[in-house]
């Protein structure tokens, strides 16, 4: 889950604009997670996905005790991670990456590797699924 | 207006094994359904195997989800199904929740947000799961009956097919308004019956065609639900005219006192105490026709295919060959657990598997008791109904049955079922001469003649052997302790000319 979830940030990055700051390719990924899922399991029902999956994250991440899921389950506070610690690109992408594996993670426990990449492929296009090199990839 | 103007309605299948014969051939496109049942009676099942089998990019499904099970467990679960192809999610088939505008808002909001959804969408197929939890909030009567005449109005005009989901009581059912607007009424029950569940589905309303009445047996496998219809899916067929041919018992003696054979078509009924040879009759039977190239079924409840061949093979008949060569299958069934039209699907769908002519059921008791004590109580409804689909087709039935040897009575079955076979056969133990034998009589044949002796035989490695001529020496020959009363031969020996028996 984090190649793809890696994949899927790289795949955003590369979208956006280099002036934007490090979390925006994260709260992108995030945000089209929470619009694609939320209208299947309702807000709520994402809002608890998304609070497990930043629970799961953070002893990987301390960093991540700063950032909170609203009630509409909405991501606070990621961009607060990169001006309190003032870290490399790389490293505050770390956060992002790890939340969003934990996230993908949750979903391929619930639903299953096939029916989540099938959720995906909804919001991305295949190339950014490409799952080539996700076997020898680390799990978050 | 003649047949020519009317509409046609186009049928759409249920995706559930059995129940497209249920609902007369599909499910009526565009119309209004309300799938009720107690909590895992199998009603999301059941519209997910609609879904799946009905939903494509161009028309996908929507499956709205209100409160109750969430999406992500449903989805989870559901997938177990073999029917799950989750490459179908999210472009064929669409889960959206509604249950944060249940909660916050009103029956209106709900109908708006379904509006915007199907416009969008434009599906075939639309599924509100559990549209019984969304009403359950205080509403007035009117504002429930007006939503669901709303939403069935738009939702026809948009021409989708819609299934409403809903956990109802079975009193619930009578006098709702909820129900006059559905255009089909599917009712999924379950019952503990002893230790066995019983599932049960009617179709209690289905407009524009006709569906098969009464109760049907359902079960929920890996496969989903599979529907097992009262009629076996056979009421449609056109019935066989009686083809007016004599199929052979492999028992020349036999097929005399039976005026040349079984009438092709005819249930017969073999009964006689344990030993008297019913298997042995009925292997002879099924070898016989696959000798004359006539497939064959043996549904067996008490032995293992495997010895119920090798019992076969000590007799001289070979039932491996057309074992391999398809035209014979030994079907081996102790389910325990299944109900009585499972277990006779079984076996039709063997019979229509290689187009069987002959059909042994061996032996009916065995049937009853393979069967869970719930389902016992059709036995006999179901047994009728089975026999009266096969013969119909042309399958010719010969069934066994154990009866307990009387010396006061001469009983034909325990089952009270020989209303329902065409020829009855009693083989039954004799006291002659210190010895215990065995008698044979043809006691009934629907179809003509038969002959009225009561015929000696005995059991050798060659099967069923009928000794000599009938036995007139002896009176009270049925009560098993017959008098001997000795006697001249007659000059003319009438036993083996139907035309002097009787005639059923």
């Amino acid at each position: 889950m984090r190649d793809l979830a890696h994949r899927l940030l790289t795949y955003e990055d590369a979208a956006g604009k280099t002036s934007e700051p490090v979390e925006a390719s994260t709260l992108r990924v995030y945000e089209k997670l929470r619009h694609g899922l939320g209208e299947f399991v309702g807000i709520a029902g994402f809002q608890l996905l998304a609070s497990r999956a930043l629970t799961l994250a953070r002893p990987d991440i301390p960093s991540l005790s700063a950032v909170r899921i609203t009630e509409d389950g909405s991501l606070q506070g990621l961009g607060a991670i990169e001006n309190q610690f003032d870290i490399e690109k790389d490293q505050a992408n770390e956060g992002g990456i790890i939340l969003i594996a934990r996230l993908l993670g949750l979903l391929r426990l619930f639903l299953g590797e096939a029916l989540t990449l099938s959720l995906l492929r909804n919001t991305w296009p295949g190339e950014a699924l490409d799952d080539r090199n996700s076997g020898n990839g680390r799990t978050a | 207006m003649n047949t020519q103007e009317k509409v046609t309605i186009n049928k759409l299948t249920t995706g559930v094994p059995g129940l497209d014969e249920i609902v007369g051939g599909g499910l009526p496109e565009y119309s209004f359904n309300i799938i009720a049942g107690a909590p895992g009676s199998g009603k999301t099942t059941l519209a997910h195997q609609f879904v799946f089998a009905n939903a494509t990019p161009e028309r996908p499904a929507l499956y709205f989800t209100v409160l109750g099970e969430s999406a992500i467990k449903m989805l989870r679960y559901q997938q177990q199904y073999t029917f799950f192809d989750s490459a179908k999610l999210p472009g064929s088939i669409r889960f959206i929740n509604l249950s944060q505008v249940v909660l916050e808002k009103d029956l209106g909001a709900v109908l708006d947000e379904i509006t915007k959804e199907v416009e969008k969408a434009n599906p075939a197929v639309v599924v509100v799961d559990s549209f019984r939890t969304m009403v359950r909030k205080p509403q007035s009567e009117m504002d429930l009956q007006s939503f669901i005449q709303r939403l069935a109005l738009f939702l026809a005009s948009w021409q989708a097919t819609t299934f409403l989901i809903g956990e109802y009581a079975e009193d619930e059912l009578r006098d709702n308004p909820i129900f006059t607007v559905a255009d089909g009424l599917f009712w999924l029950r379950q019952t503990t019956e002893r230790n066995s569940i019983v599932r049960k589905l009617q179709v209690m309303k289905l407009r524009g065609q006709d569906s098969v009445p009464g109760l049907h047996t359902f079960r929920i496998t890996d496969a989903g639900v599979q529907a097992f219809s009262r009629t076996f899916g056979l009421t449609a067929r056109k019935r066989n005219p009686p083809s007016g041919r004599r199929l052979s018992f492999g028992v020349p003696e036999l097929d005399k006192m039976l005026d040349g054979g079984v009438p092709e078509g005819d249930s017969v009924l073999v009964a006689g105490s344990s030993g008297t040879g019913k298997s042995v009759l009925a292997t002879q039977f099924i070898a016989e026709g696959i000798r004359h190239g006539e497939p064959g079924i043996v549904a067996v409840f008490e032995e293992r295919p495997e010895a119920y061949a090798e019992r076969a093979t000590n007799l001289g008949l070979d039932l491996e060959t057309p074992q391999k060569n398809g035209k014979l299958t030994i079907l081996y069934l102790r389910p325990l657990d299944l109900s009585v039209d499972e277990t006779m699907q079984s076996i039709l769908d063997a019979v229509q598997k290689i187009g069987a002519k002959r059909l042994v059921i061996d032996s009916l008791a065995g049937f009853e008791m393979a069967l869970s004590p719930g389902f016992r109580a059709d036995f006999r409804e179901s047994i009728y109904r089975m026999i009266f689909a096969l013969t119909g087709i042309g399958v010719t039935i010969l069934s066994t049955v154990e009866v307990d040897e009387s010396f006061t009575e001469f009983p034909f079955s325990t089952y009270s079922i020989s209303f329902l076979c065409d020829d009855i056969i009693r083989l039954r133990y004799v006291s002659l001469e210190g010895q215990l034998r065995k008698i044979m009589v043809v006691i009934k044949m629907r179809g003509g003649n038969h002959a009225k002796d009561i015929r000696e035989y005995e059991i050798t490695s060659q099967g069923v052997v009928i000794l000599g001529k009938r036995l007139t020496n002896y009176q009270s020959l049925i009560s098993g302790i017959p008098v001997y009363a000795y006697r001249t031969e007659p000059k003319e020996e009438p036993s083996q000319n139907p035309e002097n028996g009787n005639k059923s």
